[in-house]
């Protein structure tokens, strides 16, 4: 008997909230080699973002024991994945280390969105999958229909799916022994050419870039020296080891294991998730397949905010990029908020991610712009320019036409929300491409639409008008002509190029108005009026006007009361600290990012 | 020579609450009034013997505000200021106001009369009376108790008692008024020939009947516009019946024995709060500015009364001012006067903090650069300000404008 017989690579997959992140926790307190009372610090504490939005960015991996009842000790490697659609490709490579996957339907809800994009996403790795109903232990757990759906919409054999509470512990013993029987052990050969896969790494200052991997022929040792099969670049094995979590050194690492490896690796870039790591002196002769090179799908601008220093955005972003390959930024200059960065992102969250840690890890005060999406500028020349800041979008009368990202967004909801989902994707230039019942009362809808009208507000728009039931998967699909315009903004008669965007052309009037009318509730009164204005080119299509203020005095100080009065000034002076000057017109930091969110809904 | 102070002592109880009023006050009938003058009492003792330690100073004014100061029992009101003047040395002219509301001082000519005379008697030499409107429909909008009628009543014979230093309250820009409705108030209050006159401009507060209406949109406010337009008015039109504009909502009429172009009738205790002068407070919710401490009384009557029974003061919050927070407030403070802040004065208030900078500035020029040294960060902004004509700035201090009135809460808070 080999020792790979006694090997299980697996992951968790599941929807988001479906309690995949509570279940590793839960595996890790039954079988890991933490002690309990230490978990908390060891394995949960990493993130405040992700525990908060109840999601999982940044990939873990644990080593686990397990003693089966047929006697045998058993290494279980847990692989987790990120959560979220912007991360598929990590999760298809966190996959891809794997041999089987624990997909977790929360007995509650059924199947979802996600859940499927995950499923198919296991399948294309080849992974055997083993269902388990979470949330068993709550009362509005409904595991018969569960079942069903599993059966009915994923096709997999629900019968004898282990049913658990991550929560409290129920059933997880069954579980694993599901998961010995279920999930076959790696296949490989220790002796063969070195061939291992990244599938995350992060970068630690004492060690340089620590690299997750999974061995699928040969081994790998301390003073090997290695090569990135797709970068081609050379690093000396400082350490190799186990995850427990956290990296405990080992001798070697061989076919079928998952572990790290340390080679005083400088950034992150130079060890990206997909690539194949071969030895320099015996190298493999190809790759495994998968690679892919990470691609931003959204930009938005950063820029110091009032008081900040740029010095400190560059220092924070540089910080954040060590440990994040797929995030991007390049030095911008804008006339309106002045130097800052242009910075690309897997998607929305990711951003949203990226941004809240500058705040919350950095404690910088930043301006975001509108996010927006990489265009394709086809010019009268044949030259093709690829715009993600509407600002650079060429003249107009030098471009053939300008082409869009689509994405293939798939939507799964109760039957109820249908209509108004329509309505919603029909107002965002959705168009439905096809419609299935996945059960009586759980639809399937596939759409294509402008990734652009995706990144706005969508997610919170479908989520409002479905009672948070919906659920959305997307991906990219492919580039299309389109007719689009700038618009450009105007406060005071100064254009503003931080506010431009890139609209459908028949939408642009009614973008017009609607942005000008959030702009008139969002910029304060001014000692004079503001004229807000719409234009395409020259043309003004929209026009609002932020009457001007003429008083701002409190008539009496309550019976000595200065500090009262103190409070309410020093209020004021905060308040406008969050402002940005733009010649004479103040204008709140919120405008830049809150500006298009025109739920049409609301 | 050190400054003199003086002592607010709030008197948190009227007839009914008014629907603009956001003060402390509690509905007069029911409430332990008793309790709570004695309660005062126990409070000035306390306050006395911290002062005498520390090395008392003359009371040069004396202000009890409210609530509505007149519908307190004249017996304990008199009980009161007996041990306020066997606790503190209060100067033999120092002044002595009483806040009262039409209608409150009685509804019988004689017991009006000798009320009155009771508060003569008191040293009291200052009504401030809460006209706030000579319309009855908006008095009555107002949720005042009151008519003109009473006012002109109660006028008489205030008069007649020989009090000669009397303020009436106006508030304008009530919901459906126009300037023309104010400037009739006025003119009907100019007619009593008052020595002081407070306008202050109807500020809608929340928590109150007012505001809530204006959050269920019952309650259409007056544009700012049109206030702004009637306060201009206002202004204009006491200036022209002999009244010095002294601060941004207080009026004090002119007389042959004004010095420097300053109208004796100025109410001494409200510059104290302007001028960064220090002045104790007493009672519910009160606020004093005591030897460069900031410091404020519980708002709870229940705790209030807990803790002068146990013989402890009252406060809730205390704040020893820093340097920065002296100069501060004398800006901001100082700005509400019309003849402004000067560098002198500002700076001065800084050195007497505690945190103060050992800085010994000697001439103007030496007290403009230090002041301007604090507020480099303000400056720009503040020039700006005073490029658009909002501000003042001279070789010796600030003041705003008419116009800079408007929106003097920006000014202001340049420099907090």
């Amino acid at each position: 008997m080999s020792y790979l017989d006694n090997i299980r690579n697996f992951s968790i997959i599941a929807h988001i909230d479906h309690g995949k992140s509570t279940l590793a926790d839960r595996l890790i307190e039954k079988t890991g080699l933490v002690e309990a009372r230490d978990m908390k610090e060891q394995y949960l504490d990493n993130m405040d973002i992700e525990r908060e939005r109840g999601i999982t960015i940044k990939l873990q991996t644990t080593r686990l024991k397990y003693k089966a009842n047929d006697g045998q000790e058993y290494i279980l490697n847990l692989i987790d994945t990120p959560g979220h659609v912007d991360f598929n490709y990590e999760v298809s490579r966190s996959l891809a280390a794997c041999d089987g996957a624990v997909l977790v339907v929360d007995a509650t809800q059924g199947v979802e969105a996600q859940t499927l994009g995950n499923v198919y996403l296991a399948l294309d790795e080849d992974l055997e999958i083993l269902p388990v109903l979470n949330k068993m232990d709550l009362d509005s757990a409904r595991p018969d229909d569960a079942r069903a759906e599993i059966e009915d919409i994923i096709g997999l054999d629900a019968s004898e799916a282990p049913e658990i509470s991550a929560k409290t512990g129920m059933g997880i013993d069954e579980m694993l022994e599901k998961l010995v029987e279920v999930i076959p052990p790696p296949q490989g050969d220790p002796d063969g050419k070195l061939k291992a896969l990244i599938f995350d790494s992060y970068y630690d200052s004492y060690k340089g870039v620590i690299i997750y991997t999974r061995i699928f022929d040969g081994r790998v040792k301390r003073g090997d020296t290695i090569r990135m099969m797709n970068t081609g670049k050379n690093y000396e094995v400082t350490e190799v080891g186990y995850c427990i979590p956290g990296t405990i050194p080992a001798d070697e690492l061989k076919a079928g294991e998952v572990g790290y490896i340390c080679g005083s690796i400088k950034q992150i870039a130079d060890a990206r998730v997909g690539d194949t790591i071969t030895l320099a002196s015996d190298p493999a002769t190809e790759a495994l397949r998968g690679y892919k090179k990470a691609q931003s799908m959204v930009y938005c601008g950063i820029f110091p905010a009032e008081g900040e220093k740029y010095e400190n955005v560059k220092d924070a972003l540089e910080k954040l990029q060590v440990n994040d390959a797929a995030f991007n930024f390049e030095p911008e200059n804008s006339a309106a908020l002045g130097y800052g960065y242009r910075c690309g992102f897997l998607g929305l969250l990711h951003m949203d991610v990226i941004i809240e840690r500058l705040s919350r890890e950095f404690d910088l005060d930043v301006i975001t712009t509108l996010p927006s999406v990489v265009y394709k500028v086809v010019m009268k020349s044949g030259e093709i320019l690829e715009i993600q800041n509407p600002s650079n979008l060429p003249d107009p009368t030098l471009i053939a036409h300008i082409e869009e990202p689509i994405v293939k967004a798939d939507i799964m909801t109760p039957n109820d929300y249908v209509g108004s989902i329509m309505t919603l994707c029909q107002n965002r230039r959705g168009k439905m491409i096809h419609m299935e019942y996945l059960t009586k009362t759980r639809v399937q809808l596939h759409y294509e639409m402008p990734l652009n009208e995706v990144i706005y507000d969508f997610f919170d728009a479908l989520k409002s008008r479905t009672r948070g039931y919906a659920s959305l998967d997307y991906e990219f699909l492919r580039y299309q002509p389109a007719k689009l315009v700038k618009l450009d903004i105007l406060l005071n008669r100064e254009q503003i190029d931080a506010l431009s965007t890139i609209v459908p052309e028949e939408e642009a009037m009614a973008k017009g108005r609607g942005i000008c009318e959030k702009l008139k509730d969002i910029i304060p009164r001014h000692q004079f009026e503001v004229p807000i204005q719409a234009a395409i080119g020259q043309k003004i299509i929209a026009r609002e006007t932020v009457r001007a203020y003429r008083k701002d005095v409190l008539a009496k100080c309550y019976g000595g009361d200065i500090t009262r009065k103190k409070k309410l000034l020093e209020k004021q002076k905060a308040g406008k600290k969050r402002m940005r000057q733009f010649g004479q017109v103040t204008v709140p930091q919120e405008a830049f990012t809150e500006v298009l969110k025109l739920d049409d809904g609301k | 020579m050190d400054k003199k102070r003086g002592i607010y002592i709030h008197m948190p109880f009227c007839v009914q609450k008014c629907n603009y009023c956001a003060f402390l006050s509690f509905k007069a009938d029911g409430s332990p009034r008793k309790e709570y003058t004695d309660a005062l009492e126990k409070e000035i003792k306390l306050r006395a013997a911290l002062e005498n330690e520390q090395g008392s100073k003359k009371i040069d004014t004396v202000y009890i505000g409210g609530g509505t100061p007149s519908v307190m029992d004249i017996s304990t009101v008199s009980e009161m200021i007996k041990t306020l003047r066997r606790s503190f040395d209060i100067d033999e002219d120092a002044e002595f106001t009483l806040e009262a509301n039409p209608a409150t001082l009685g509804r019988k000519d004689g017991v009006m009369l000798a009320k009155l005379q009771a508060y003569k008697f008191m040293g009291i030499n200052r009504l401030s009376m809460g006209v706030q409107s000579m319309d009855n429909d908006r008095l009555h909008f107002m949720g005042r108790i009151h008519t003109a009628e009473n006012v002109a009543r109660d006028m008489h014979f205030i008069r007649q008692k020989g009090f000669e230093n009397v303020n009436l309250d106006l508030i304008f820009s009530v919901p459906g008024e126009t300037a023309e409705d104010a400037l009739s108030d006025l003119e009907k209050i100019l007619a009593l020939s008052p020595e002081h006159v407070s306008c202050y401009s109807l500020q809608i507060e929340e928590g109150t009947p007012f505001g809530d209406m204006a959050e269920r949109g019952e309650l259409v406010e007056v544009p700012d516009e049109e206030d702004r337009d009637t306060y201009h008015r206002i202004c204009s039109r006491l200036k022209e019946a002999g009244y010095e504009h002294y601060e941004i909502s207080n009026f004090a009429r002119r007389s042959e024995n004004d010095t420097d172009g300053r109208s004796v009738y100025r109410s001494r205790h409200n510059s104290l709060y302007w001028n960064m002068d220090e002045y104790i407070g007493i009672g519910l919710g009160a606020s004093g500015f005591v030897n460069g401490v900031r410091y404020k009384n519980t708002s709870d009557l229940d705790e209030y009364f807990a803790a002068i029974n146990e013989g402890r003061l009252p406060v809730a919050e205390e704040h020893v001012n820093t340097a920065f927070d002296n100069i501060s407030e004398a800006v901001f403070t100082g700005l509400r006067r019309r003849e402004g802040v000067s560098y002198e004065e500002a700076v001065s208030a800084y050195m007497k903090a505690h945190d103060a900078e050992d800085i010994d500035p000697q001439t103007d020029n030496d007290f403009r650069d230090f002041f301007w040294e604090v507020f480099s960060e303000a400056k720009p902004e503040a020039e700006a300000y005073a490029e658009k004509g909002l501000l003042i700035i001279d070789d010796t201090g600030l003041r705003l404008t008419k116009t800079g009135i408007d929106i003097s809460n920006s000014i202001m808070s340049l420099f907090v």
